[in-house]
This record gives structure tokens, C-alpha cells and sequence, in this order.
């Protein structure tokens, strides 16, 4: 799904802030990015949302070599990867579920089908009672739920997450990640970026460690890694699993056209 | 544009953006209305001076007045040189009598009593019409050379040009054109500047809520749609009010024309041609305001 080879970027001030990252995120994978502050980690999420163009190297995602992607195709990719931002990046004017309906509004659906697909993953989040609620009001463990539904909505192939728990305390963090590891789990691949090593520590999933811009460590998966035991049980799994399209083992389709008229 | 956006949605959004700074979005309608109701105005003047002037045409006279000396030969020679020349539609002979009689009619019947007879001015005159195709091509001033090489035949003795006072008129509406001209010129770019930066603030004060629909994969066109429509919809309201505005001065100036000077004339400042340009006018300037600012200020 995700493969960098011996990519390199070197921001314009000259800092290097990735060199020679080779790596390869199969499809439905679950994967942490751990290192500490400055080591890359953002820089390698930037790079495959294509805020940011490697400045050596190869990305495909999904097939599709983005290092050669024009910028009229940035949009469709994008379409295909949800990101969720370390500062939420809601927007303080629009209510909740204006925050998560602008990721469909911009595909062209109806009001109709938005309101169909956002009260149905606002409701897998426990968060429909805060619809019309506006963000600056909601408790910071509720505003990245919001900001993981609004990355959610469309539903990507591609979750990236960057420091998803660094606001919050060690419970809601825990109720966050639990989150997360559910979306992986009904076939989304999910990239989670965080210098917390006690929280990767405790689920036990595959870790790639950076280290100034280098790839320092690849650590498997664990056997018995600590993969949610709530699965059915949880509102947001069920959520997901019925607006679904694709059937969590079937092969992702990345929806990008190939010539883009601009 | 490929955008992808629903028309319902880019309308909503544009009158929410409206909503954020509606004191400026006015400022800007009504400076458009401002610009186009004097662009009608004079479009209108403009139009009823190019009418008056092309009637005024149709009497282009040249009065060419002989000595009372000068023979029947001499009379007829002068004649068949002016009617030989290009842009002459017609020339009539009077004579000293008939001048006379003339203008007696001008004067008041208390002014001709005591008068006599011989005192009041005669003399015989050749009245020549000329071609009003010579007046509106503008080509009168060779004509008025050519006359005035009359005076050096011996027989005349002097050469009126009615075509002077035309001349002026010709003149002043050239005047009033290049003010209109200009001033609505300056008018429409005030109007453009407002446009301009209530878009941009309009762009700035939702500077987050562009990069997030960036990052989800908004096209650009996407984006910037709404800021667009917003620009035309402010042209759209000048342009409303700029019709009302002129309907409103057609109705005063009808009755002014009609109970004043007694004129039935069918004339107006708003007709459907007019209407017409303006609905397609006033959203394009707003739309070309708006594109400059939003090619300016909305990087995506
Ligand atoms: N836009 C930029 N321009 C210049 N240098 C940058 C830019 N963004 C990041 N850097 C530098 O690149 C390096 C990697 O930054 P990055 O944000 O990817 O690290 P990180 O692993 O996400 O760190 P943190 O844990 O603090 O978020 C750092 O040295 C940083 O200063
Ligand atoms: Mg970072």
C-alpha cells in the first residue's frame, strides 16, 4: 500500500529532515512511527499527504508513484488518506458535524448522503449528541474524535495520525488509540506518528523507529500483540464495518484519476 | 473549472461569506450600482444626442448671399457650381423679395408697424441643403472650406454656415463623452477595489477552513468557487439596484418632459437592451474583482 525508497527531504533552510528512508506498509496494516521530537516523523506524513514533495526517492501509494503525481491529482489522492493533526485543526466557526461534513462536502455528495454518512460515524463515536455543538466547547479528547471522524467520513484507505494522543491524558489517549487500532482493524491502513514509547510499547504493533531523518528500527508486530478484545462490541467497529463499501480483506482500489483536466 | 461542486452549496457558501462583512459587500454593491447607473445615464444621453444630432442633420443649411447686383447668369453659375459638388443635396434660389418676405415672418407684428417696408433686409440668396450623411461622417469641415472659397466669386458676397452651431454641439457632446467616459471608468474601478478587498477579507477570515479543505482533497476550484460567486453576486446586486435606480429617474424625468415641455416622446433610460447589459455587466465586474483577488490572495 505504502512504499518509500531511499527517500530524502531536505527542507529549503537545508535541514535534513529524512535521508534514505526505505520502507513498505502493507495494506490493512497497522503501523507506529516513533522517534524522538525532530526525528521525521511529521515530515514522512507531509510527505505521502504530498504537502511537501520528496526532494529524492520514490513514494507509491497504492501503486501510484506520487514523487511523478501532478498537482491537479494531489486532491483525488488525498481523498484516499485521512489525516488527523496533532492541533485537531477543526474549524472554530462550524459546528461538529459541519467539521466532519466538509470531507464529503468537497467530493460533491448531497446533503442528503452526507447527513446519512456523518450521523452514522458520529454516532459510532459517541459524539451525536454533540452535533451541533461548536468545537471550542468540547473537551479535548472530544475534539480528536471529531477531528478522527472528519478524517474518517470519506473513508480512506489510508489513516495517518500525527501524535493523536499527544493532548491528552494517558486514559483518553488509551481511548484514542483503541479508536484507532479499530479502524485498522476493519481494513484501513493506519500510520500513527507519536514520541511515546510507553504508549507503542503497550499494544505491541509494528514500530518503525526514526532517528534524525534515518530509519533506525523496524519492529515487527508481536505475537499477542494487545489487539482490542471489543471488536463487535464497539459502536464505532459496527459503524464502520456497515458504511464499509469493500470488505475489509479485499483489495483497496486508490481512487485517482489518471489524467486530471484541470 | 472542474470543481465538483453543487451549485446549491457554492450559492450557500458565497451568501455566508456575503454574511461576514455585509457593511463592506453593501459599500461594494452599491458602488457598482453607482458606476453602471452613470454608464446607463450617459449610454442613454449618448444615444439621444446621436438621435437629436441626425435630425439636426436633416436641416443642415448653408446660405450663400449674393450682391443685388449680380446677373440671372451669374446667379445660375454660382448655383450650378454648388449643386456640381459632392455632399449637396438640394439648392433653391430666392430672391430679394422672397428673403424679404422671409423675414418679415421672424419679426413681431408690433416691430414691423412702424416700420418700412425697404428698411427691412432682402436680398437674394441661394438656401442649400446639405447631405446630413456629410454631417455625421463628420465631414462638414471640408465642406465649410469649400464654401467659404465662395466668398471670392464675384457675385457673392457672403456665405452663412448653419452648420457652426452644430459644430459646437458636435464638440460639447464630445466633451461630455470623454467625462462620462472617465468617470465612470473611475467609478467602476472604485467599485472593482471594493469587490477586491471584501473578497479578500472574505479569504483571510477563512484561512483555516481553505487549508482543511485542501488537506481532504479539494480541488482548487473547489475553493475558490464560493469567494468567486460572492464577487458576482455583489455585481449582481449593484446591477439590481443600478435598474431600479435608473427605472426610478425615467419615470421623474417622463413626467418632468411631459408636463413641462409639453413633449410626447418615446424615450427611456431603462430599455430592455439596458437591462440586459446590466445583469450581464455588473456580475462581471464583480467576477473580474473578485478572480484578481482571489489569484492574488487564495494560494492553494
Ligand atoms: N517546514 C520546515 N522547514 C524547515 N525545516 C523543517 C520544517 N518542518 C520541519 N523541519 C525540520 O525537519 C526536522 C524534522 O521535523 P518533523 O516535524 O518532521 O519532526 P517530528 O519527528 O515530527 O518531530 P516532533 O515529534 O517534534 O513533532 C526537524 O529538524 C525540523 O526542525
Ligand atoms: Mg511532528
Amino acid at each position: 500500500m505504502i512504499q518509500l525508497y531511499h527517500v530524502h527531504k531536505r527542507y529549503t533552510n537545508g535541514t535534513d529532515a529524512l535521508v534514505d528512508v526505505t520502507l513498505r506498509v502493507r495494506e490493512g496494516e497497522f503501523v507506529f512511527l516513533t522517534g524522538p521530537s525532530g526525528a521525521g516523523k511529521s515530515t514522512l506524513l507531509r510527505l505521502l499527504m504530498v504537502m511537501e514533495r520528496a526532494t529524492d526517492g520514490q513514494i507509491l501509494i497504492g501503486g501510484r508513484n506520487i514523487h511523478v503525481l501532478r498537482d491537479a491529482s494531489i486532491p483525488f489522492l488525498r481523498r484516499n488518506i485521512g489525516m488527523v493533526f496533532q492541533d485537531f485543526r477543526l474549524i472554530p466557526r462550524r459546528t461538529v458535524y459541519e467539521n466532519v461534513a466538509i470531507a464529503l462536502e468537497i467530493m460533491g455528495l448531497g446533503p442528503k448522503e452526507i447527513e446519512r454518512r456523518v450521523t452514522q460515524l458520529l454516532d459510532g463515536l459517541r459524539m451525536m449528541h454533540r452535533a451541533q455543538a461548536f468545537p471550542g466547547d468540547l473537551s479535548a479528547g472530544e475534539q480528536q474524535r471529531v477531528a478522527i471522524a472528519r478524517a474518517l467520513v470519506n473513508e480512506p484507505a489510508i489513516l495517518l495520525a500525527d501524535e493523536p494522543t499527544g493532548n491528552l491524558d494517558p486514559e483518553l489517549g488509551h481511548d484514542i488509540l483503541q479508536l484507532l487500532i479499530d479502524v485498522g482493524r476493519r481494513g484501513t491502513t493506519v500510520l500513527v506518528a507519536t514520541h511515546d514509547h510507553g504508549l507503542v510499547e503497550r499494544y505491541g504493533m509494528r514500530t518503525l523507529v526514526l532517528g534524525r531523518g534515518q530509519l533506525l528500527e523496524d519492529r515487527p508486530r508481536q505475537l499477542g500483540a494487545r489487539i482490542t478484545a471489543e471488536t463487535g462490541l464497539n459502536p464505532l467497529a459496527v459503524a464502520l464495518t456497515e458504511s464499509r463499501q469493500h470488505a475489509p480483506d479485499a483489495p483497496v482500489e486508490l481512487d485517482i484519476p489518471d489524467e486530471v483536466v484541470p | 473549472m472542474k470543481h465538483g461542486a453543487r451549485p446549491d452549496y457554492v450559492l450557500r457558501q458565497a451568501w455566508l461569506l456575503l454574511r461576514g462583512s455585509p457593511w463592506l459587500a453593501g459599500v461594494s454593491a452599491l458602488t457598482i450600482a453607482l458606476a453602471l447607473t452613470l454608464v446607463g445615464l450617459f449610454a442613454s444621453v449618448m444615444f439621444n444626442a446621436g438621435h437629436l444630432m441626425h435630425e439636426l442633420g436633416q436641416s443642415l443649411t448653408l446660405s450663400v448671399y449674393l450682391h443685388d447686383t449680380a446677373s440671372a447668369e451669374e446667379v445660375t453659375a454660382v448655383r450650378q457650381k454648388l449643386e456640381a459638388h459632392a455632399g449637396i443635396k438640394k439648392v433653391r434660389a430666392l430672391t430679394r423679395e422672397q428673403d424679404r418676405d422671409r423675414n418679415k415672418r421672424l419679426l413681431s407684428p408690433e416691430l414691423l408697424q412702424g416700420l418700412d417696408e425697404a428698411s427691412i433686409p432682402g436680398q437674394p440668396v441661394l438656401e442649400v441643403d446639405i447631405d446630413a450623411e456629410l454631417a455625421s461622417r463628420g465631414d462638414v469641415d471640408a465642406l465649410v472650406k469649400w464654401t467659404g472659397a465662395l466668398r471670392g466669386v464675384q457675385s457673392v458676397e457672403d456665405v452663412e454656415f448653419g452648420a457652426e452651431k452644430l459644430r459646437l454641439l458636435f464638440a460639447m457632446v464630445e466633451i461630455a463623452r470623454t467625462i462620462g467616459i472617465v468617470l465612470s471608468g473611475v467609478l467602476l474601478a472604485s467599485a472593482m477595489f471594493f469587490v477586491f478587498s471584501t473578497v479578500r477579507l472574505a479569504v483571510f477570515s477563512r484561512r483555516d477552513e481553505i487549508e482543511i479543505q485542501t488537506l481532504v482533497g479539494a480541488t482548487p476550484g473547489f475553493v475558490r468557487l464560493p469567494f468567486l460567486v460572492e464577487g458576482a453576486l455583489q455585481g449582481l446586486a449593484g446591477a439590481a439596484i443600478a435598474a431600479t435606480l435608473l427605472g426610478l429617474l425615467h419615470l421623474e424625468l417622463r413626467g418632468l418632459v411631459r408636463d413641462v415641455y409639453m413633449l410626447n416622446v418615446s424615450w427611456s433610460l431603462l430599455p430592455p437592451g439596458m437591462i440586459a447589459w446590466l445583469v450581464i455587466g455588473g456580475p462581471a465586474v464583480g467576477l473580474a474583482a473578485s478572480a484578481l483577488s482571489v489569484g492574488r490572495y487564495l494560494k492553494v
